[in-house]
């Protein structure tokens, strides 16, 4: 005695009922599972989290770089006061010929030779100019050489973070996604294959039917 | 809601045990399953269906164009098949309540039910239960299950399963198989290596979480905590980056929790046979039966659909589960994979040693 006498009528109809109720069960399950996977992809791609780029923050520093000779001072002060002192002792001599009545030719030497020592002065400053400008030159050569060198950093740095972002992007959860997705297909074709089982049982049992029919004639 | 729940526990317990086995009352009388649905069901429409024809072929329908007649005549066709359809169907759902796992908080009659239609002892015409399919006159049909355990008759129609199949919703709903899932989740949240996962899509014996998670000492080597073993020994064991690990595996938990979340009814059923208590498998095996909500229990009829309040706190009783039942061993008590920091040492030296070094670092 067991579930047949339960629902009556012949064998082969009641494992045809147990059949398609198995099968029917399945299918539900399948249909579950993949509505589950479903939501779960979609959490999964929805929630990806956002790839960092760790070069992101690399700014160029060639803004900093400066050529420290661009601007540098000619020591002209130190210049003026020879100048000066040449000058006071030219007035100074001046004042001391005319007193002691000395000829025009000694004053005309002594000019001559405040003249000279202004001109050495003079060379002096032209010399600290050139001094000058060469550094300058050559630090404009290396600062050149800075700032290209940073910007160079820049684009690699840039470059790395790009190639850094797509590779995580590909590698991390995509291969989650895949396997989720792989495995709602195989709870898809599970529920088509159940459905098929269940029709299958259903249409073993039309031929029971006849057993339902009949009790419907015989009454 | 307790009552219910009681009366399902004690059918649950009452079709699990032997006890029936030895109930004198129960063996020496005679059990009779006869219910013979179908042939009941039947019996008289082979004479409706003949006067139905009758009326048709000698012109005495009610209207001319025998309208009442040929749908009462298309109904008894198509009824067969109707009830077949429909007996499978109920069977499907109510067989869920013979799962290991099935949540006690559904109602008591779909177990009764079960255990009727199955035949099984103690449910049968000579201990007071009947069933009925009846066919209606609107095409449709009913079950009705009456007897001890229903206290009012159940009745089922089969329009109503149908719509509630459709829809891909369930009479008694099925709870997941969260070991399953959980097992498989392990593998998923991305803190064991790809050569850990066995073919079977579980992690192998002796898998370890990978050393991107172990704390480890500035200058690269490992930074174990001691443990005492006893006797004076101690052994060293891996520590780990919780806060890391935690943070890696969210997204792939939160993932798992949407997947459950579709279906809310299953939600509710994991939620009362395993979350809300948060004990272990292990646990559940030792007992009686397993644990369940109990009190904290969420109900079908009152608890669905889900409140946002309900999902925040799912999510995080899922989370913390999976977290103490499965992952927590893997960051428990893990031996160096160095070999020479694995063996047991002295404990006493090794305090010595540690005190020394520290002196010797930090130039004491």
């Amino acid at each position: 005695m067991g579930p047949g006498a339960v629902i009556g009528l012949g064998s082969s109809l009641i494992g045809g009922v147990f059949a398609a109720s198995s099968a029917k069960k399945a299918a539900a399950r399948a249909a579950a599972e993949k509505a589950r996977l479903g939501a779960k992809l979609s959490s999964l791609e929805r929630n990806r989290q956002e790839v960092i780029n760790p070069y992101g923050d690399v700014e160029s520093l060639s803004g900093m770089i400066s050529n420290p000779f661009a601007n540098l001072g000619v020591a002209t002060k130190a210049a003026e006061i020879k100048i000066e002192e040449a000058d006071v002792s030219l007035a100074n001599t001046l004042d001391t010929m005319r007193a002691t009545g000395a000829s025009a030719g000694g004053a005309t030497a002594l000019a001559q030779a405040a003249l000279r020592s202004k001109k050495g002065v003079a060379a002096s400053i032209e010399q600290q100019e050139k001094s000058n400008q060469d550094k300058a030159a050559a630090g404009e050569q290396r600062a050149q050489q800075q700032r290209i060198a940073e910007e160079q950093r820049i684009q690699q740095a840039q470059a790395m973070g790009k190639q850094f972002v797509f590779g995580a992007t590909e590698s991390r959860e995509q291969q989650q996604i895949d396997r989720t997705y792989s495995e709602m297909m195989g709870a898809a074709q599970a529920q088509a294959q159940a459905k098929a089982d269940q029709t299958g049982a259903i249409t073993g049992m039309f031929g029971s039917m006849a057993s339902i029919g009949g009790g419907m004639l015989n009454a | 809601m307790e009552n219910n729940l009681n009366r399902n526990l004690f059918l649950q317990q009452f079709n699990e045990s032997d006890a029936i086995a030895y109930n004198q009352g129960f063996t020496s009388s005679t059990s009779d399953y006869n219910f013979r649905l179908l042939e009941n069901a039947y019996r008289n429409t082979g004479r409706v269906y003949a006067k139905l024809k009758l009326a048709i072929d000698s012109n005495k329908c009610q209207d001319e164009a025998c309208t009442l007649e040929l749908a009462e005549i298309k109904h008894l066709q198509e009824a067969p098949q109707l009830s077949l359809d429909f007996l499978s169907s109920l069977l499907a759902e109510l067989s869920t309540t013979d799962d290991p796992n099935f949540d006690p908080n559904n109602n008591f009659k779909y177990t009764a039910a079960n255990s009727v239609m199955t035949a099984k002892p103690g449910f049968s015409k000579s201990d007071g239960y009947n069933v009925y399919l009846d066919l209606l006159p609107n095409g449709a049909q009913q079950i009705v299950f009456i007897g001890p355990a229903f206290e009012e008759p159940l009745v089922i129609n089969n329009t109503a399963l149908n719509a509630l199949n459709e829809s891909n919703t369930s009479l008694v709903a099925p709870t997941p198989d969260i070991n399953k899932d959980m097992l498989r989740l392990l593998t998923e949240v991305g803190v064991f290596s790809a050569d850990m996962i066995g073919e079977n899509g579980e992690l192998s014996a002796g898998a370890k979480i990978t050393e991107e998670y172990v704390i480890m000492n500035p200058d690269g080597s490992f930074d174990y905590e001691i443990i005492d073993i006893g006797n004076g020994k101690g052994r060293n064991i891996l520590k780990y980056d919780l806060d890391k690990i935690e943070k890696k595996v969210t997204p792939f938990i939160n993932a798992e929790v949407a997947g459950l979340l579709s279906s809310e009814q299953d939600a509710v059923a994991a939620w009362n046979v395993y979350i809300s208590r948060g004990t272990s498998v292990e646990e559940d095996d030792q007992m009686a039966q397993n644990a369940n909500a109990g009190s904290s229990s969420w109900s079908y009829t009152e608890d669905l659909p889900l409140t946002q309040d309900k999902k925040v706190l799912f999510e995080k009783k899922y989370k913390e589960y999976f977290m103490n039942n499965y992952l927590k061993q893997f960051t428990t008590n893990q031996l160096p994979t160095v070999q020479a920091d694995a063996a047991v040492f002295d404990l006493a030296e090794a305090k010595r040693a540690k005190a020394q070094k520290f002196i010797d670092d930090n130039n004491l």
